[in-house]
């Protein structure tokens, strides 16, 4: 495990941006009728969004919301990082291309993390890092998390299609140097054996097509999530102020709903966003999220996992109010 | 646990529940691959059950070295003691 801790880091706004566009799953013709509502009964999900535009659009969009937003201005923004599997050119990083399209200045940071449905936690705890290494009082980033996951998918496949959902998020994440309160708590962790649990291969046209081994990812992630926070939480020794929101990662009903019963969680302990926006990868915690920001809150509990096998959790202190919005294109 | 799924009636009245078929139709030498209802969604729905009931996880590697539904109420039996 890896547990790490930060002071002074906050989450001061966060922008979900969804494609307008949607796929209804009882609609679904590659499945018969009776397994369709079966499929939405047990994975949670009905809807599911798609882009025709590439997730670096997307985030550019998100970034351009999240500074009205916040009110920042762009040449106060010293860190840019883009989590996603996704981006449609190998080179440069999305971060890299934002940077130059929006006129960000030369000393910002910028690059790309290539992670998936854990990558939110990973990202926050990237810039967490960078943000308390750089000199400066109050330094600022953006953090943009999120995939176009179905231009990945086989149109014909029944494992990957009814699941994966398009969607990405922006959070705004400013560090206090003169803050020495502890404000976030990590658990990292790699089980590298699950890797062929969700991968991508080339097809006979030579494109990239997204695999799903549904009962691996089932085992992976109730064997490995549970323990990931348990190890968290108690490491974090803050028995009097203990998590009342935990955001999981959007997998499906199946994997959640097995969480949840492990951690002894109620159903009001744990918000989902499942029905109608599907499996958003590294978006799905930031968007879910956002359904339980205006009741906040003290410590609360973030956790991603899936593809790598990855597993990432965070408590992170939310304890003033956190603008946000969640806009479709 | 909930269900004592080590009980070869119950793992059998369980079977015949989860995947939609008849207790006559199936029996410990059963191949679970022949039963009509197996597919991705239904094998993944009737994995999580068994792990709701017994705490016990079956990976993909395991099912792909079982046959039988005697094979499936063994692994049961040789992990419900929390070795996943």
């Amino acid at each position: 495990m890896a547990l790490t801790k930060h002071r002074g880091v906050k989450i001061k706004g966060i922008v979900n941006v969804i494609p307008e566009l949607t796929e209804d799953n009882l609609q679904l013709t590659i499945i018969n009728k009776e397994e369709r509502v079966k499929l939405v009964e047990h994975t949670g999900i009905r809807y599911r969004r798609i882009s025709s535009l590439p997730v670096k659009n997307l985030f550019a969009r998100g970034i351009k919301e999240a500074m009205e937003l916040t009110g920042w201005n762009y040449d106060e923004i010293d860190v840019l990082i883009c989590v996603t599997q996704t981006p449609e050119l190998s080179l440069p990083s999305i971060a890299c291309q934002l940077h130059g399209d929006l006129g960000l200045k030369q000393q910002t940071i910028c690059y790309d993390i290539n992670s998936g449905c854990s990558g939110y936690v990973y990202g926050f705890h990237t810039v967490a890092s960078i943000l308390s290494s750089i000199s400066k009082d109050k330094p600022r980033a953006l953090l943009c998390c999120g995939d176009v996951s179905t231009h990945l998918l086989s149109p014909e496949d029944t494992s990957t299609r009814p699941i994966f959902s398009d969607a990405i998020s922006v959070t705004a994440i400013e560090y206090n140097a003169n803050d020495n309160n502890i404000t976030a708590r990590f658990n990292l962790e790699t089980m590298g054996s699950g890797q062929s649990a969700i991968y991508t291969e080339l097809n006979a046209q030579n494109n990239k097509i997204m695999r799903l081994n549904g009962i691996d990812v089932f085992a992976y992630s109730v064997k490995y999530v549970p323990q990931n926070i348990e190890t968290l939480i108690k490491s974090a020794e803050i028995p009097d102020e203990m998590p009342n929101l935990y955001v999981f990662h959007q997998a499906n009903k199946l994997i959640n709903d097995a969480i949840s019963k492990k951690l002894k969680l109620t159903s009001d302990m744990v918000p989902h966003t499942l029905e109608i926006y599907g499996n958003t990868a590294s978006a799905s915690i930031p968007i879910t999220l956002c359904s339980r920001l205006n009741e906040m809150n003290n410590w609360i509990l973030l956790s991603g996992f899936g593809v790598g096998f990855s597993v990432a959790s965070v408590l992170v202190k939310v304890s003033d109010f956190v603008p946000h919005k969640t806009i479709e294109i | 646990m909930s269900l004592p799924l080590h009980e070869i009636e119950t793992f059998l009245d369980f079977t015949s529940s989860e995947l939609s078929i008849s207790k006559n139709s199936i029996s410990l030498e059963t191949c679970f691959r022949d039963i009509p209802s197996w597919s991705s969604l239904n094998a993944l729905i009737y994995i999580s059950r068994i792990n709701e009931e017994t705490n016990v996880l079956i990976t993909s590697g395991d099912l792909s070295e079982l046959n039988s539904l005697q094979d499936i109420y063994g692994l049961i039996n040789e992990r419900k003691h929390g070795i996943n």
